[in-house]
């Protein structure tokens, strides 16, 4: 066994967690090199697309109003919704609307987990 | 009359080659404490898969005159494979098979919570040597800190080997007592707003980011530390089984029967180095007492550093997946989520709190690589 660097505590804990986090910085490092050379990195600006368009403001208003405002949502969904929102600790009250909106992804999830199943 | 002179002889032979004639004071007691280990394996469910067999293998290395180390045999067998660094490489290897870097790789900046719980293990070194351990023995106590098992033993083996058995238990322990162990110091460092922050939801990692990192992260961590390169090198391998998508057998393999094979083995052969002439000694209270120093100043450091990164990020990460940087997986990602659960219904932690989890295992694994290029 050879002698160690140092046997004083203070500077072994200076140097080592001097070493720790420079090496985990330069996988982090690594970890974002990797990220903008990947070839298959979704572009951002298609993200933004899929995005749907800002909420115009809503007065604040009862679930039901606000779901009785909306074409093709059941109370019963409503009233669903609301649940499953009250279970997460929010209040019937801090829902101002509920609104369906355009949006593919999970649509596509469906397809794609159907294909992959026939494949 | 001589046939009963045959019979005494021949029973006092059996007798003078039992393990009766020779047990001590110290086996009854060590075999007492296997015993406890078992109770609480079982009973109290206290990492079963680990303690069983650690508790178990305590138990039988109490046992006189059976040889086990000094004649060929699985026992032997068994020895070999821990003293010469053989499991714990293995076991990284299922670890990698198991792991999802997915969150890391979605939020990198989760790497310096890795780093920063760290700071335990140079606690606890530092406490080491103030009771009179040498610098080696300090960094193999201090290592428990990680909460790394595998790490622990490794390390243990190479620096303080007749250290192993309390060593190995201390880890274990502590990592089964996680989420007693890290609540409190959690909510007494963090504020109620601080607990309630919400983060943003992981960006989606590619296929080719989870296939690059296993094999860039080797290359990297090896080259700068040699000393750690059997297990870094395996627990990226047990990762590239696992997310190429074309070795999904050897995945398999790895990260079930092999891992528990080795399990049994690396466990089994831990617990039987606490004989009692080892064990018995006021260094074991000192490095459980340590082991808990550790523990706590691991989570605090990674709390700590969890609330500059959440100024730093204008409100955008949450302190408390910062104790989860002591990995310990996923248990204490699984605290970070439940303490956050508690501060604010619905704040899901756990896929963030994966990352410095994930982590927090390299970083031990890099603390105790520059320990060996250090201190042995």
């Amino acid at each position: 066994m050879s002698h160690p660097v140092t046997t004083n505590p203070l500077i072994i804990m200076l140097i080592n967690m001097t070493v720790v986090f420079l090496v985990l910085t330069a996988l982090g490092l690594v970890i974002n090199l990797i990220h903008m050379i990947d070839p298959t990195r979704p572009k951002e600006t298609k993200r933004e697309e899929v995005l749907p368009a800002e909420p115009a403001a809503v007065e604040p208003a009862p679930v039901a109003e606000a779901a009785a405002d909306e074409k093709g949502i059941s109370p019963e969904v409503v009233a669903v919704i609301a649940a499953a929102i009250a279970s997460y600790g929010y209040g019937v009250e801090q829902i101002r609307a509920i609104r369906p909106i355009q949006r593919e992804g999970w649509k596509n999830s469906g397809r794609m987990r159907l294909s992959n199943r026939r494949s | 009359m001589e046939l009963l002179n045959a019979f005494v002889v021949s029973l006092q032979a059996v007798w003078a080659d039992s393990g009766f004639s020779a047990f001590e004071a110290g086996n009854g007691i060590m075999i007492l404490v296997g015993l406890v280990l078992l109770y609480m394996a079982i009973v109290k469910e206290f990492e079963p898969l680990l303690l069983g067999p650690i508790a178990f293998g305590c138990i039988l290395a109490n046992f006189p005159r059976t040889g086990f180390l000094e004649e060929p045999g699985l026992m032997q067998a068994i020895h070999y494979g821990i003293a010469n660094e053989i499991f714990p490489p293995l076991i990284f290897l299922g670890i990698g098979a198991m792991t999802d870097f997915g969150p890391l790789l979605a939020r990198p900046v989760t790497l310096l919570l890795g780093a920063a719980a760290q700071i335990g293990v140079f606690v606890a070194l530092v406490g080491a040597m103030l009771l009179g351990f040498n610098v080696q023995e300090a960094g193999a106590i201090g290592i428990i800190g990680g909460a790394d098992g595998p790490t622990a033993i490794y390390l243990s083996i190479q620096m303080a080997p007749h250290l192993l058995g309390a060593i190995a238990v201390a880890a274990y322990s502590y990592m089964s007592l996680v989420p007693l162990i890290q609540p409190p110091i959690m909510k007494l460092l963090t504020t109620q707003k601080e607990r309630e922050v919400t983060m943003e939801q992981l960006r989606p990692v590619t296929k080719f980011e989870r296939v690059c990192f296993p094999i860039v992260a080797a290359i990297v961590i090896s080259l700068l530390l040699p000393p750690i390169a059997s297990l870094l090198g395996c627990l990226m391998l047990g990762n590239l089984f696992r997310e190429s998508g074309v070795m999904d057998r050897l995945s398999d393999t790895a990260q079930n029967s092999l891992c528990n094979i080795v399990t049994i083995f690396l466990a089994t052969g831990t617990g039987m180095t606490m004989n009692a002439h080892d064990f018995l000694v006021p260094q074991t209270l000192m490095i459980i007492g340590l082991g808990l120093v550790a523990f706590i100043a691991g989570t605090a450091g990674g709390v700590l550093f969890g609330k500059i990164m959440c100024r730093v990020s204008g409100w955008k990460i949450n302190p408390l997946i910062g104790s989860a940087g002591v990995s310990a997986v996923p248990m204490a990602a699984r605290v970070s989520q439940m303490v956050g659960m508690k501060a604010k219904p619905g704040n899901y932690l756990l896929m963030h709190a994966m990352g410095p989890n994930v982590a927090g295992v390299i970083g031990t694994a890099v603390a105790a690589g520059t320990m060996l290029a250090m201190l042995k």
